[in-house]
């Protein structure tokens, strides 16, 4: 399965998270001096506003003293003035007037007498000057309706003996307006003594302090409030709060800040704290006061707080708002920025998924800089080329490899086509030999040719190792073996002279076990000499199996002056020689046992009365049960030859005669041959001899030609049967591609000219033209042809 | 097989003994090949003596005579045993082929 590379989306790239990395960094390093710079400008405003305040509010306790301090001082002299004896009262009450039309605050004066101190025949004698509607008015208050000896004004400064502000009442008989008064105690000396007679008093409208109570302005809603020594409002901007008492209106529902403010101030104390404000809803407000001089007032100025930082507020939204705009501004900016910067490593893994899915001419993003992006990429590009040089390499190898492997079986072919193949012996002789490489190609080798027509020479051989070298080595051994092997020539001589020739040139040290023997195909006798191989077994018939146990020299290869002996031995009617190599006996099953010697001769044994092709392919196949699972170690060899009867003792000719040939052409002699030998035993004229070669012949060298697509060995089996005294039934078989010559189109092929004749399709012709029924049938992995031919 | 080769006057003489078969039909190929090559273009095949062919040696026939006939040659058979002639028959080549009974005969033509 091929990796697949997650997409990167936005929000999972670097870009977006270095971007919001960054931010954060930011806005934490934002914060802390936002949060320092807002705590210590509420600091300051607070300051701020506490001076402010406080300021104003000794600013107009200022002003109210200065409107009072005549409406003080007045009295204060005249009363002086009244001391001395010599003074007259109405010379008093005279300035007084003045002053009242003068004053602005004062719009009334009052001299009340003791009973009978005004005037001999008058308890009550209080003349009482007033301004109103602009003119000066005088009237004698004193009545028993109006007994100004219980009033406030006259009783408090004759009890206290100093000068008394009243708390603000509503003066119905005399001023009839709302007002405060400023009563003095007056002296007379009488007879040296010092007597009380009366009260000289200065009426103070309020309506004026109102005004100016109403002019003072702090922030947006903040006011002023004046209120007499016992909490009583004498002004404030709020008409719902005049002529109420302040601990009225604060003694419900407002918080313990309030009541202490409000107490501080009726204390006549002076301060700045926070309160819940004087309205009827709880404004979080401060309160600046301080005490009006000896009035016993109290001046206070209060203002919402959040009308204090309602600035800062501002201040601080705009900020806030800027902000934000600025990290959005930055936030766009990083991602770009960022972006701009992880876009070569998007490309570079864009690039890297088309290297991973093997376009390793994928194009990698060019980068000029020396960044660490361009270096990535470089570095990419250097992996890039090393993996296609790789890549190209592997390519090379592979098909040297390949070319190798090739080459190794074309080896083995021609080491396979070395070996004969046509086992043709005499009638009284049987011989067969097989050669199961381990590897592709072995290091194992048989052989066996005529020397003369009486004479065939035999051998096996083993190349001590296996694959090309020990390959070649065989090789070399069996071309000197059909060298030196001549007519005449004592086997050991020949032996002795493959060694010398084996050992002039051999740098690598092989060697090889051999075995040769040259049979006399009259006698029976063989002539043999053993060169260090395994020994070969001798099968009789009745389970009889011997070895022939006798060494005649060392192994091919070791010594190039080796002398080598020759044996004898011969061949009893029946008997069969088996030469082997010890790719049998070291066979190997999965449990690692070997095949061995005594399962080897028990196996022999069993098989001596089978012909030797039976007994060689038996044999392989049991060592293959044996050895199955496990990997064939070895090469296998055998060959066996047999001397079935004695020479002459021919069989009596069959009625059925089986001819098995391999897919060579050179096969084709031993067609005709066999045919001739039939035509003879068989009484076939000529004539249908020929016809019966001609079309077997076409028929197998087509098989031979283009049955087989490989290069291995193949069989071709041919049944002739006599049927009947002049009909002969001929069944071809072979296993190669399917091919019915019967849908062959020829006909027209035939009557064409000259230039266009072809060749091809002349002996399907052939065949159908010469024989009296030709058939065809697919029978399994095989073409079966049937013919018949009457004659 | 055995070829034999005759150089007369007139054309070369190709004598053929035995068997003409796949085995060994690149014999006479290699033989006729030889003679256009040396620009003998007036062959006569000498068939007497053989006594069996098969669609290879007819393909090596036929094969010389398409290549003399292009070079305005000669190429002609002579003395096809009984057997043989049929074969010719069978395959269409007496049409095609110059055959005469005999080597006096066929040398008239040359």
């Amino acid at each position: 399965m091929r990796f697949r590379f997650p997409r990167i989306t936005f929000f999972r790239g670097l870009a977006f998270r270095y971007s919001i990395f960054f931010l954060i960094a930011i806005v934490m390093i934002l914060f802390v001096p936002l949060v320092i710079g807002y705590g210590s400008a509420s600091v300051l405003l607070f300051i701020k506003a506490q001076k402010e305040a406080t300021i104003l509010t000794e600013q107009t306790v200022a002003r109210f003293k200065n409107v009072l301090q005549p409406t003080e001082l007045v009295p204060q002299t005249l009363v002086q003035a009244m001391e001395n004896p010599n003074i007259n009262a109405g010379e008093v009450l005279r300035i007084a007037r003045d002053f009242v039309r003068h004053d602005t605050v004062v719009f009334g004066t009052c001299l009340a007498f003791e009973p009978y101190l005004g005037g001999k025949d008058s308890y009550w004698y209080a003349p009482y000057a007033f301004e109103k509607h602009g003119r000066l008015t005088t009237r004698i208050l004193g009545s028993s309706d109006y007994d100004y000896f219980k009033m406030d004004w006259y009783r408090l400064p004759k009890l206290l003996n100093m000068p008394v502000w009243t708390e603000p009442y509503y003066d119905a008989g005399g001023g009839d307006t709302l007002m405060c008064t400023y009563s003095t105690p007056v002296y007379r000396n009488v007879g040296g003594k010092r007597i009380f007679t009366g009260v000289l008093t200065m009426d103070v409208s309020l309506s004026s302090f109102s005004r100016m109570v109403k002019s003072v302005n702090i922030f947006k809603t903040g006011y002023g409030v004046l209120i007499s020594r016992q909490g009583k409002i004498i002004a404030s901007p709020r008409p719902v709060m005049n002529n109420q008492n302040i601990l009225d209106i604060t003694r419900v529902g407002k918080g313990k800040l309030t009541q202490l403010a409000v107490r501080g101030m009726m204390a006549g104390k002076s301060g700045f704290s926070s309160m819940d404000g004087l309205e009827a809803k709880k404004f979080p407000s401060f309160l600046s006061y301080a005490p009006v001089g000896k009035t016993g007032w109290s001046f206070g100025i209060l203002f919402p707080e959040e009308e204090l930082y309602d600035d800062m507020y501002k201040f601080l939204k705009v900020m806030s708002w800027m902000f934000g705009i600025s990290i959005f501004i930055l936030l766009i900016t990083t991602i770009l920025i960022t972006r701009k910067m992880t876009r070569p490593i998007v490309r570079l893994v864009e690039a890297t998924h088309k290297i991973g899915q093997g376009d390793f001419n994928a194009k990698l993003p060019v980068r000029k800089s020396k960044d660490e992006v361009a270096q990535l990429t470089r570095a990419f590009g250097v992996m890039q080329d090393e993996l296609r040089n790789y890549i190209h390499h592997l390519e090379v190898t592979t098909t040297e490899k390949e070319k190798i492997e090739s080459e190794l079986k074309v080896a083995h072919n021609i080491q396979m086509g070395m070996l004969p193949r046509g086992f043709s012996t005499p009638d009284n002789w049987d011989l067969f030999a097989t050669l199961d490489p381990a590897k592709a190609v072995g290091g194992d080798l048989y052989d066996f040719f005529y020397l003369d027509a009486d004479h065939l020479c035999i051998a096996i051989g083993d190349v001590a190792g296996k694959g090309v070298p020990a390959s070649l080595f065989m090789m070399v051994t069996r071309t000197l073996l059909r060298a030196k092997a001549v007519a005449g020539t004592p086997i050991n001589l020949v032996m002795q002279s493959i060694n010398h020739e084996l050992c002039q040139d051999n740098p690598s040290q092989m060697f090889v076990t051999f075995f040769a023997g040259i049979v006399d195909l009259k006698t029976g006798e063989m002539e043999f000499c053993n060169a260090g191989h395994n020994y070969p077994y001798v099968l009789g018939s009745g389970e009889q199996i011997r070895q022939l146990k006798v060494r005649n020299g060392l192994p091919f290869g070791i010594y190039d002056t080796a002398d080598y002996t020759s044996s004898k031995f011969s061949f009893n009617p029946g008997e069969i020689l088996v030469l082997t190599t010890d790719g049998i006996t070291d066979a190997l099953n999965i449990t690692n046992d070997f095949f061995g010697e005594a399962k080897l001769a028990a196996s022999l044994t069993a098989l001596a009365s089978k012909n030797t092709r039976a007994l060689t392919e038996l044999l392989i196949g049991e060592l293959k049960r044996f050895s199955s699972g496990a990997e064939q170690a070895d090469d296998i060899t055998i060959l066996a030859l047999q001397y079935k009867t004695a020479a002459g003792a021919m069989p009596p000719p069959a009625q059925t005669v089986q001819l098995t040939l391999l897919n060579q052409v050179s096969e084709l002699d031993k067609l005709a041959a066999r045919i001739e030998e039939l035509s003879g035993t068989w009484n076939i004229p000529p004539k249908t001899g020929m016809e019966v070669n001609l079309v077997l012949e076409e028929l197998f060298t087509n098989v031979v030609f283009y049955a087989f697509d490989d290069q291995h060995e193949h069989t071709i089996i041919i049944d002739f049967v006599l049927t009947d005294v002049h009909q002969l039934l001929i069944r071809l078989e072979d296993d190669g591609k399917p091919f019915n010559l019967l849908e062959t189109k020829v006909d027209d092929v035939i009557d064409k000219p000259l230039e266009e004749r072809q060749i091809g399709g002349l002996g399907v012709h052939f065949v159908r033209k010469m024989m009296d029924s030709v058939e065809y049938r697919r029978d399994g992995d095989k073409n079966i042809v049937t013919l018949t031919k009457n004659f | 097989m055995e070829i034999n080769e005759i150089k007369t006057d007139q054309c070369v003489i190709i004598g053929i003994t035995g068997r003409l078969d796949t085995t060994n039909y690149s014999v006479l190929e290699k033989k006729i090949m030889e003679l256009i090559d040396n620009n003998s273009t007036k062959i006569l095949v000498e068939c007497s003596k053989m006594d069996y062919i098969s669609s290879s040696g007819l393909r090596i026939l036929l094969m010389g005579l398409k290549k003399i006939t292009l070079m305005k040659g000669k190429f002609a058979l002579c003395g096809l045993q009984e057997n043989i002639s049929e074969i010719f028959e069978i395959s269409g080549f007496t049409s095609i082929f110059d055959i005469h009974a005999s080597t006096e005969d066929a040398l008239k033509v040359f």
